[in-house]
């Protein structure tokens, strides 16, 4: 900003050209040569020695470079920008109102009783601020830091950072981070000296972290006289003065007012019968941001939508000085504005309007002219209407009798001599009368005038004397189809009168022909071609109702001859209107009346032509030859060029060429002749092409290649340029209404319908926020976001629990849905939000532009109590995703199903469904047993309702149980309520409450859930486990070898003694003969057991002799062997000896 | 015939200017109602090809909600949010394909995916540009728009006269999240011409018959000009016999103009001659060359609603003279965004000389200048 150089602007220092001091100095720098190394004395020469190293340092540069570089932003700012918002925050009790007073002090010297809502001063010749003081309530913050430009951050030195502090940081951040300055207040509480350096230091860096790194922090070392330093506070407001703005993307975008005055216009009377009754409320500001469209929807910040009923601009109440060529500001041009505070001399109140009277100083003698403006401000302070209103009211008559004329008919007119004047500035023959003309009926007869000969069917007999209402019916032949108005023309003004069939024969006979007029027609377009398109349309700050009660003074008609009415240009409208109702719609130029074309191919024509193609003539600017011509012409101009000479070798005489322009055809009339001026600006601009080349100092070193950034940069300056440039020279009025309300201009606005909330519980210590809302943004859809729970936050967020979010310039409670995207691009449905990383988040709200940036809040209850429990309260933060009319997140759901019966690999389930049709919606999906065995839906049954024939891939068991996966949609509540803490009681506007979580309400009823019983702990009995017998087949017990056969006596099922086993059997008893018979054999059992006992001692007794007997045998028979054997060995080596002896 | 509005509800009358109220009702967002469609009429209410561009703005809408009276004679139309994707369509026959896809062409930049549409029906009509047209007319207007051209495309699959049609295109459009707003103040000169005749179910010397005398009449203005001729058969011939051509002139800044002529209908009775319809195409491109201007007339509006909806910075372009659709447009584009355009009529400093003495001057061209209202594409998806 140019604003800057105010300060730096010094009388540079001038070094001494000449004299004996610039010889010194000459000779200081002078280096001597003859010590130098080569490399100093010619560094050139050893510029690169070593490749790699001048390519790394090449690098580095390019990527210092590039980090540097930031995406070109067309800027905006208009040529008399709107006050910069600074905003004084802080936590309370720090010295914030005394700031506010100290820097108006020090900017206007002058005392300011009590600061209240937005003040605007006048700063320096190019700069207005505007103060506000934002008080202890998150509402506020928010709304300030969205409006913002400049915060003064206060802080507490002796206490240190609070929670506020790190709040308010955070919610910049999210909404677009303003600038921000720190302020060290209470630093005279700190009496160690060094205690208030540690503290100095560690705020500072703390604040660092927060902000950027080497961000401003102020220190205001104390109070005199309930005021700080004079010293420091000047610096302050230095600093203020000078600062640089960055354009965020959310302000550059909308439309802002930020109110500093507010007016209920409703009617007394209305009050009185309801005091409840909806107001019409008046609100004043500077627009910022982007112009403010005319019939835009804007958001009040906690109040909610409203529509602007009328914006109209108002002159500058705090105005810049005038461009006057001087260095300071004047006394007088220090202005201060705030009516809320009482300052401009009026005090608004709920019912009243109060003038200071500046206490008994006012009565001293007051210079003219400061009466005077005191005057025209009240005036304009006072009045219900706009300056312009006034004037429209007021139409003054030049004769006596005559019709009164309205300025609103002059502005159109002055339009259309705008127009004309923008012509005549080409073609000077245009008549010079238009500039004179005040009344609209002189201008109409000129422009007649200017009929072209084709519309002779136009000369209408009566036109000239019918006045004013023929002056439209001209305008609107224009039009193009002026099918019926031809006829009218033709058959004298009572044509409407004649049968229907005869018209329409009429019509039919001449459409190929009035086709073809008016198509020879609208080539010509006429020159008022903004009110052939848009009609009779509103200029700047020009009511409807002025309007519409002039037509109606029209529409009283006159009566020709008594008994004919005048067809009124109304009902002319309309007829006209009512032939296009119904008709098809084509793009076509000539839609479907298929006029007869010019023959274009006859020599005449073709000479129209021939100049649009590239075998054509060129204009001057164009033509090859031109250029070149023009380029010698720029090299010398006093040489003569391609003028007469002689080529002496030869002898041959060069004439120079006719002016070719005097052959050429009729038609082909470009202008080629180049004038002085333009060859001057030829000049101008290779001389700057020139200059930008070579004149550059750092040219010599090897640069990369930044075209591409550089173009983009040109891009955007050009772009910015014609931003502000191509309504310059435009009338007021009729710039607003192309460009809307740009930012600078001090509008009001007119709301009708507004709470009786919002005037009666007026706090003017709340920021009043109007934020334009651009296209679709006043619709309500489903938000798709991306957040982050705050790491500050203590609890985590749970889905469907209501959060105040700030999104936008709104605030508005809603019921998320938290979600997380898989891989699939699916939305899962999450209970709870998961820490320290980010998730999805879906809501019902206003439609938002992506990247937009949010913040929630769980409450914006202000209760001191609440805070200290909370702690922080910015609960998550995040940004806009997707906007959509509906939404997708899903939750996994189980189905689970049993066998109803199994054959081999098919199984029927149940359970799993209940209808058939819910089945055959599933059919082909796949289910899964606990133990993995995959398997298919087939079909359903018809036996038990819901049961089916699934496939696996192995048999499964009747024991299994099949469950098949699938998802559950999961559907967003529509629940959106903007937070209206503007309309609450002025005590307790901090205190809104929206919907409560259910747990909140359960909390303040007291009401418990009853426990789940499934969910409940009891204590767990575990019967030991019984085990069947094991039972082996018979088959199997046959193959078995004895040991592992089961025994008779095995364990048995009881597990008794075996002994127990006859236990329980009958006692036999016998007869004398049966007892007598047991003797006997009992008897003779005993006898034979004896005598076998007997037997088997002899037995034994006889084996054992018979075994020593066969002992005795044995060892006899072994005895001779051994002797026999005994023999033969002897005689054997007998035998050998014998044998080798003889050998 | 300017809107009331009742409550932020747009309320109209007539059926002209349906399609029109309906794109810019989809744009914006607002709704709108339509009354009195044709209620004089013997056949009162809706027609066939507007019912069906109904439908279609629901398929590439999401949560649109339609309302149509019992008689078809008012409309209530509340617009979703623009998806796009893959959409097929089958047009009425009742009019041309081009009825639609500008349409499609207008909303292509904004929806959430990329537009992908299969358009049935009748490729070539009186009422409405063809496929052609906008092809080589359209397509680069856009393209001065977003700049990179990232799968805008616009295949003929097959051609299909009228009255049965059974023409096929395919249709794809990139998204967007802005518009880069667009100085277009000089247009050249014409440089070359191109043509093509197509010729459906009817004798090929036909199509050869309308090259010659098309050419005939454009080579005496430039010797660049090629016409080719597309002669279909089978399947891809239509339903119904029919010829026509289409004229491209092309400047060197990148201007197209574009005039087309086609036989009339089958069943109609009359007869047209081949030689006549290629020198009255001839002459129409001459004429649209005549008028001048950055665009082709028939896409004025098109160039207008782009740069209303650019970013909130000026764009002008000069046009030829205004169209009555293009008015119309300008004053629903005052409507539904409140966006008014700067007109003013340019003139060459030779044109008053003329105005006296001679009949014919050249058309006067005009340029407008507005001050987008910043639309952003809401619709799109980012990561």
């Amino acid at each position: 900003m140019a604003d800057e150089n105010v300060f730096d602007k010094k009388k540079s220092h001038r070094a001494k050209q000449a004299g004996r001091k610039a010889e010194k100095k000459k000779n200081k720098n002078k280096v001597d040569q003859s010590n130098l190394s080569a490399r100093q004395r010619n560094p050139k020469a050893f510029a690169i020695q070593s490749a790699v190293r001048a390519e790394r340092q090449f690098r580095r540069r390019e990527d210092v470079i590039a980090k540097k570089q930031h995406i070109p932003q067309v800027d905006k700012t208009p040529l008399e920008p709107p006050p910069i918002v600074v905003a004084i925050v802080g936590p309370p009790r720090v010295g914030k109102t005394t700031l506010i007073n100290n820097l108006i002090k020090s900017f206007i010297k002058t005392n300011v009783t009590n600061t209240n809502g937005p003040i605007t001063i006048v700063t320096s010749k190019k700069r207005r601020i505007t103060l506000i003081e934002c008080n202890n309530d998150v509402n506020s913050m928010i709304d300030i830091a969205k409006c913002a430009d400049l915060v003064l951050l206060l802080c507490d030195a002796s206490f240190g950072f609070e929670m506020e502090i790190f709040e308010f940081l955070n919610i910049c951040q999210v909404h677009g981070m303003p600038k921000i300055m720190g302020v060290l207040t209470h630093l005279d509480m700190i009496k160690n000296a060094k205690t208030l350096k540690t503290t100095k230091k560690t705020l500072k860096h703390r604040f660092w972290t927060e902000v950027y790194p080497g961000a401003k922090l102020f220190y205001l070392s104390g109070i005199i006289h309930g005021e700080y330093l004079r010293n420091e506070i000047k610096n302050l407001s230095r600093f203020i003065s000078v600062m640089k703005f960055r354009p965020l993307s959310w302000r550059m975008t909308h439309a802002y007012v930020l109110a500093d005055r507010l007016e209920d216009i409703t009617s007394q009377e209305l009050i009185r019968k309801d005091a409840k009754v909806n107001r019409d409320v008046v609100l004043y500001g500077y627009v910022r941001g982007v112009p403010l469209m005319k019939e835009s929807s804007v958001h009040i910040a906690g109040v909610g939508d409203m529509k602007i009923s009328e914006l109209s601009y108002l002159p500058d109440p705090c105005p810049l000085p005038s461009s006057e060529k001087k260095r300071h500001l004047m006394e007088r041009e220090r202005q201060i504005y705030a009516p809320f505070s009482g300052v401009g001399g009026i005090v608004y109140d709920k019912d009243a309007v109060y003038i200071e009277l500046q206490g008994s100083h006012s009565h001293k003698k007051e210079d003219e002219e400061t009466n005077e403006k005191k005057a025209l401000l009240k005036n304009v302070v006072e009045t219900k209407e706009t300056v312009d209103e006034q004037m429209q009211e007021s139409g003054f008559q030049l004769f006596s009798g005559g019709a009164v004329i309205y300025p609103d008919m002059v502005k159109d007119d002055e339009y259309l001599q705008q127009n004309k004047k923008a012509e005549s500035d080409s073609s000077d023959s245009e008549d010079e009368g238009n500039d004179s003309d005040d009344d609209s009926g002189i201008d109409e007869k000129k422009e007649k005038k200017n009929k072209l000969p084709w519309d002779n069917d136009n000369s209408e007999a009566g036109s000239d004397d019918e006045g004013d209402d023929n002056d439209d019916d001209e305008e609107m032949s224009v039009d193009g189809d002026d099918k019926d108005k031809g006829d009218m023309s033709d058959d004298g003004s009572d044509s409407d009168e004649e049968p229907q069939t005869d018209f329409g024969m009429k019509w039919k006979e001449k459409l190929g022909e009035k086709a073809t007029e008016a198509y020879l027609e609208r080539q010509k377009t006429s020159k008022n071609i903004m009110k052939l398109v848009y009609g009779e349309f509103e200029i700047g700050n020009k009511s409807k109702k002025a309007k519409d009660e002039e037509s109606e003074s029209e529409e009283e008609g006159e009566e020709l001859g008594g008994l004919f009415k005048k067809v009124t240009d109304t009902q002319k409208k309309k007829h006209k209107e009512k032939e296009r109702l119904d008709l098809e719609e084509c793009s076509f130029f000539y839609s479907l009346d298929k006029p007869n074309l010019r023959d274009w191919t006859s020599d005449t024509n073709k000479q129209y032509l021939i100049n649009s193609f590239v075998t054509g003539k060129r204009s001057a600017d164009e033509d090859a030859s031109e250029l070149l011509k023009l380029d010698d012409a720029s090299d010398g101009e006093d040489e003569e060029l391609y003028g007469d000479f002689e080529d002496l070798e030869t002898g041959e005489k060069h004439k120079a060429e006719e002016d070719t322009e005097t052959t050429a055809e009729p038609g082909s009339k470009r202008k080629a002749e180049p004038t002085k001026s333009e060859i001057l600006d030829k000049k101008l601009k290779l001389k700057a092409k020139f200059d930008s080349e070579y004149d550059n100092p750092d040219d010599h070193r090897i640069k990369g290649d930044h075209s591409y950034y550089e173009n983009l940069k040109a891009e955007a300056l050009k772009q910015s340029e014609l931003n502000k440039s191509v309504f310059d020279n435009l009338d007021n009025g009729l710039r607003i209404e192309v460009e809307g309300f740009r930012p600078g201009l001090y509008v009001r606005m007119l709301f009708k319908n507004m709470p009786s909330e919002f005037v009666t519980n007026f706090d003017s210590s709340y920021p009043i926020l109007i934020g334009a809302l651009n296209m679709a943004e006043q619709n309500i859809g489903f938000v798709s976001c991306k957040v982050k729970k705050h790491r500050w936050y203590k609890k985590i967020l749970k889905t469907n629990d209501p959060l105040i979010i700030s999104l936008g310039w709104r605030r508005f409670q809603t019921l998320p849905i938290y979600s997380k995207i898989e891989d699939d691009m699916k939305c899962r449905y999450l209970k709870y939000t998961p820490e320290h990383v980010t998730c999805n988040m879906h809501f019902y709200g206003p439609i938002t532009p992506q990247n937009t940036g949010f913040l929630a809040l769980q409450s914006v209850n202000n209760n001191p109590n609440e805070i200290k429990q909370v702690g922080f309260r910015i609960a998550a933060t995040g940004s806009v995703n997707e906007i959509n009319k509906s939404t997708q997140i899903v939750k996994k759901l189980k189905l689970i199903g049993t066998p109803l019966k199994i054959y081999k690999k098919t199984a029927f389930i149940k359970d799993m469904f209940t209808t058939t049709l819910e089945v055959a919606k599933f059919e082909g999906a796949r289910v899964k047993t606990v133990s993995g065995i995959r398997g298919q839906i087939k079909k359903a049954l018809n036996k038990p309702e819901g049961a089916f024939r699934a496939t696996f891939e192995d048999k499964i068991l009747m024991s299994d149980i099949v469950f098949c996966r699938t998802w559950y949609k999961v559907d967003v509540t529509k629940f959106y309520a903007p937070v209206v803490n503007l309309l609450l009681p002025v005590g307790a506007k901090n205190a809104w409450q929206g919907m409560k979580t259910k747990g909140q309400l359960k909390r303040e009823k007291n009401i418990k859930n009853d426990a789940n019983v499934d969910s409940l702990y009891t204590e767990v009995n575990r019967a030991p486990k019984v085990f069947k017998p094991l039972v082996i087949p018979k088959n199997l017990q046959k193959g078995l070898p004895y040991r592992f056969k089961p025994k008779e006596k095995s364990t048995t099922l009881s597990g008794t003694n075996p002994k127990d086993k006859f236990k329980n059997r009958i006692a036999v008893i016998k007869n004398p003969e049966e007892q007598k018979i047991s003797n006997v054999m009992k008897m003779l059992k005993t006898n034979y057991e004896k005598k076998k006992e007997v037997q088997k001692a002899a037995t034994a007794l006889r084996l054992e002799k018979h075994k020593k007997q066969l002992e005795e045998e044995e060892w006899r028979k072994l005895k001779r062997q051994k002797e026999l054997k005994k023999k033969i060995c002897r005689h054997l080596s007998k035998t050998g000896n014998k044998n080798k002896t003889q050998m | 015939m300017p809107a009331t509005v009742h409550n932020d509800l747009l309320v109209y009358k007539g059926s002209n200017f349906f399609r029109q109220r309906l794109l810019l009702a989809t744009l914006s967002g607002r709704t709108i109602k339509i009354e009195e469609i044709r209620s004089t009429h013997d056949d009162p209410g809706l027609r066939e090809y507007e019912v069906s561009l109904i439908r279609l703005l629901d398929k590439v809408t999401n949560g649109t909600r339609v309302e149509l009276s019992e008689t078809g004679t008012s409309v209530y139309y509340q617009p979703g949010i623009l998806v796009g994707g893959h959409v097929t369509h089958n047009c009425s026959t009742q009019r041309g394909m081009g009825y639609y896809l500008e349409v499609l062409l207008a909303l292509g930049p904004f929806c959430k995916e990329p537009l992908n549409v299969v358009l049935q029906g009748v490729t070539h009509s009186d009422l409405d540009v063809s496929v052609d047209k906008i092809k080589t007319a359209a397509l680069p207007v856009l393209l001065k728009f977003i700049l990179v051209d990232d799968g805008l495309e616009l295949k003929v699959v097959r051609r299909g006269a009228p009255p049965l049609g059974g023409g096929e295109i395919v249709f794809k459009c990139p998204v967007r999240r802005t518009l880069r707003p667009l100085q277009w103040t000089q247009w050249g000169l014409v440089k070359r011409i191109r043509g093509v005749v197509y010729a459906l179910r009817v004798s090929p010397t036909m199509a050869n018959r309308v090259v010659e005398a098309a050419k005939g009449v454009m080579l005496k203005f430039l010797p660049d000009v090629y016409i080719n001729t597309d002669q279909c058969r089978g399947s891809n011939a239509g339903k119904s016999p029919g010829f026509g051509v289409s004229l491209v002139a092309e400047t060197n800044e990148k201007t197209f103009y574009c005039a087309e002529a086609k036989s009339t209908d089958v069943g109609t009775g009359d007869i047209t001659l081949p030689e006549d319809l290629g020198r009255e195409c001839a002459q129409r491109l001459l004429d649209e060359i005549y008028r001048g201007g950055a665009v082709d007339s028939a896409f004025q509006w098109l160039l207008a609603l782009w740069m209303a909806l650019g970013q909130k910075d000026v764009s002008e372009c000069i046009v030829g003279p205004l169209s009555d659709y293009t008015i119309t447009f300008l004053q629903h584009l005052k409507e539904f965004f409140g966006v008014m355009f700067k007109l003013e009529v340019q003139r060459s400093e030779s044109d008053d000389e003329d105005s006296d003495d001679e009949g014919v001057t050249p058309a006067s061209k005009i340029k407008m200048t507005c001050v987008g209202i910043g639309y952003v594409n809401i619709s799109k998806r980012t990561l």
